[in-house]
């Protein structure tokens, strides 16, 4: 049983901490986030040098070859830095679709460009009546000619207005929530009939609305098998959710020890707020959630990378755990910091509003909690 | 024991009904006259334009039951917005402590919501410790003025406040409630800069106040000098019970149910989510039950005791469950709860939601944290020890 790093993860961390510290300060963070795209080009190029966008492509195509645990190491660091770049949208969710999904001939073609930063993807499932439900789809594609036409609305598309290439969850038979008749496609932000409308989410980063009308895709374009979709979707969704929880950890991290340092600085009735047990107790529970999310982490990664699909519902446990920890951490973490917590000046409540957002994204705390049920 | 409303307590409500009714704002009419209309009508009715006034300055002696009707009425009805700083809190000082002259000069202005008042109460080393404060009030030598210097913040609409009502230190000696002077100091003038503090959902409402070398004459002290702590002691417990928001939570239940109706999910709503239900109910049952500590707290009221630390208990009540029914918006809302653009996306109030959520965080920091509320309780209710 061994829970360290290997060498290369350790390495990999080591040189994301680094890149955060040198590079993700809060005043350079919340001014990035005001650009166009809501984040950096060259931090993008960077990470592209880096090789941090291949982490999951395999060696033979450029990539680094590395599975959910060496994503969790990376997320983890960009989780402690808020870092705004699409890394999640392109490297995790879109690389997972189109490894598993997309022929060869497609990953020849587009993975070098993901690899090296100038192809990004992003993922496009949501609609506006399925609520958390990955097999609610609507939106439909109909065969036509050598491929087909695409029509429907996606919601909340994150990155989806810096994206190139869209991850699409179509329904090509079947009723509206059948398991059965899902197809994902493959399809260019810039072709006829695709309308992407972007706007910021409030941890700083940005969303899209997506509309396809009569949008022509070429069957190549296909991920997957026809009708047959849905698993290589909940495939993404649980790689999404890992990583998004490790995302969060490292938002977690931050939260509770900005808390501790605070509370030791902070004078009123002529003693630090740290003194005052109840406050103290307060910390210990945050730190106790903090650690046991950080397990739960761990364990739901493993069993990923070791059993799949089956390991699905342990990754149901870390999404509720995420969200009601996050929860309980940021909302303590302001509390403890008083009336400063309440302002954009401090870093925490950036950390918060992160975490908020991952509750929000792949079905929040209620919802994992009664799939877990079952 | 009896909480039927009288045939005197239902006349009134039907009054206060078609008041509100007849006097509702029509959208085609200008919103800053209708307001200041309103108060003018209200005040005709005999003093409802001040509700909690003694009625030797003009409120309308209601009873408590009177009270509790015209706070559930309003709660449901469109009312002008207004601020609570010279009407609720420094009103009832200058009520009590001021002299004639400072009564004559200020309350009708307060009263006609001609002169807006912010509260220059907490500095950045003095939040729950209040008495902590360092805002120095020198007096001149020949006795006539003040020179304050210091700096207050969290002051709510400072940026628009005409006036400032100033907890002020005027000694060092002796324990730290003793030396507090409360001062009444114009706000545009030269030596005051207001900053803006920008809170999480991104609006701007505190704001940091820089004194530097303000002259106030002496005839804007109210009361003695030093003795002003204990004149804003006994108001804190007012604008404690004033934040519970029992009547508000009611209604905005009311609207939860609503916006959770309309999320739908296959066939179903939110609304058929066991988990989402289970929620909704324990939040209107705690409501029930606060709805009549707060009913406790007004009768007892009635029969001449100060809001004691009741007041304490409908304020962390009170403040969690607005902060809960932020909570489930934002998770009715789904997905959309993240959005934050200027126009809606897919649910109408999934924003709304979202930025009420993080504004309702500072519901249980001000107004007296609530850590520090449950020891004033623990000292006064239960007669606990001072803990550490």
């Amino acid at each position: 049983m061994n829970f360290d790093l290997s060498e290369e993860q350790q390495l990999l961390k080591d040189s994301v901490e680094r890149f955060v510290n040198d590079n993700y300060d809060l005043d350079t963070r919340q001014s990035l986030s005001k650009n166009p795209a809501g984040f950096s080009d060259t931090y993008w190029q960077t990470m592209a040098e880096l090789g941090w966008l291949g982490v999951t492509i395999p060696e033979a195509q450029g990539g680094f070859g590395g599975n959910q645990a060496d994503t969790m190491v990376l997320m983890e660091a960009f989780g402690k830095g808020l870092v705004l770049e699409p890394f999640f949208a392109s490297a995790v969710l879109g690389t997972r679709a189109v490894v598993s999904g997309g022929n060869t001939d497609l990953q020849s073609r587009l993975l070098p460009d993901v690899v090296s930063g100038s192809c990004r993807l992003a993922l496009a499932y949501a609609e506006e009546q399925s609520r958390f439900d990955l097999e609610d789809v609507i939106t439909r594609a109909s065969a036509q000619d050598s491929g087909f036409v695409i029509t429907g609305h996606k919601s909340m598309v994150q990155h989806g207005g810096s994206a190139d290439q869209l991850v699409v969850s179509t329904r090509t038979s079947g009723g509206q929530s059948d398991e059965n008749g899902i197809t994902l496609f493959l399809v260019d932000t810039k072709a006829e009939g695709v309308s992407v409308v972007s706007f910021p989410t409030v941890d700083g980063q940005q969303a899209s609305e997506v509309t396809f009308e009569n949008v022509y895709v070429s069957a190549d374009n296909m991920l997957g098998e026809l009708d047959k979709g849905f698993t290589l979707l909940q495939d993404i969704a649980i790689d999404g959710i890992l990583a998004l929880a490790a995302e969060a950890v490292g938002a977690m991290e931050i939260l509770y020890k900005d808390t501790v340092t605070y509370t030791q600085e902070r004078e009123q009735f002529d003693h630090r707020l740290a003194d005052f047990q109840v406050l103290q107790h307060r910390m210990v529970d945050m730190f106790m959630e903090y650690e046991q999310c950080k397990s739960m982490l761990y364990r739901a990664t493993l069993e990923v990378v070791q059993n799949g699909r089956e390991a699905m519902r342990t990754v149901h446990a870390l999404k509720y755990m995420v969200g009601k920890v996050g929860t309980f951490i940021g909302e303590n973490a302001v509390q403890l910091h008083g009336g400063m917590g309440v302002t954009e000046e401090l870093r925490i409540g950036h950390y918060f509003k992160r975490l908020l957002v991952i509750d929000a994204q792949f079905g929040n705390s209620d919802h994992h909690l009664s799939c877990f049920a079952g | 024991m009896d909480v039927d409303l009288s045939p005197e307590d239902l006349a009134f409500q039907e009054d206060v009904r078609d008041f509100l009714a007849t006097n509702a704002h029509d959208p085609k009419s200008d919103y800053g006259q209708w307001r200041l209309n309103w108060f003018e009508l209200a005040k005709a009715k005999g003093g409802w334009d001040v509700p909690k006034w003694p009625t030797t300055f003009g409120g309308p002696g209601w009873t408590p039951t009177q009270h509790y009707i015209w706070e559930k009425e309003t709660a449901v009805a469109q009312t002008p917005w207004d601020l609570p700083f010279g009407l609720s809190m420094l009103a009832p000082v200058l009520m009590n402590y001021g002299n004639e002259e400072q009564q004559q000069r200020f309350l009708p202005d307060i009263r006609a919501r001609s002169v807006n008042w912010c509260q220059g109460y907490s500095e950045p080393n003095a939040g729950s410790d209040l008495a902590n404060l360092k805002t120095k009030a020198e007096l001149s030598e020949d006795g006539t003025y003040y020179t304050v210097n210091g700096t207050k913040i969290w002051t709510t609409l400072a940026h628009i406040a005409d006036w400032i009502f100033c907890l002020t230190r005027t000694s060092d000696t002796g324990k730290k409630q003793e030396g507090i002077t409360f001062l009444l100091i114009p706000m545009k003038q030269e030596g005051i800069e207001v900053k803006p503090i920008i809170t999480l959902g991104g609006s701007h409402s505190v704001n940091m106040v820089h004194l530097t070398d303000v002259k106030v004459p002496v005839e804007n002290r109210v009361g003695e000098e030093g003795k002003g702590w204990g004149y804003a002691k006994g108001l804190l417990a007012h604008e404690r019970t004033g934040l519970a928001g029992i009547s508000k939570s009611l209604v905005a239940l009311d609207h939860l149910r609503l916006q959770a109706g309309s999320v739908k999910r296959g066939n179903a709503t939110l609304l058929d989510d066991p988990a989402y239900k289970s929620k909704l109910a324990e939040l209107e049952i705690d409501l029930l039950a606060t709805e009549f500590t707060e009913l406790r707290s007004l009768a007892s009221a009635a029969n001449g005791a100060e809001p004691g630390p009741e007041s304490s208990i409908l304020k962390l009540k009170g403040t969690e469950i607005q902060q809960r029914i932020q909570k489930l918006t934002v998770e009715a809302g789904g997905i959309y709860s993240a959005a934050w653009g200027k126009k809606p996306v897919g649910h109408s109030f999934a924003k709304g939601g979202m930025s009420g959520y993080l504004a309702s965080r500072a519901y249980t920091i001000y107004g007296g944290a609530s850590e520090v509320q449950k020891d004033v309780v623990a000292k006064n209710v239960l007669g606990l020890k001072k803990a550490k």
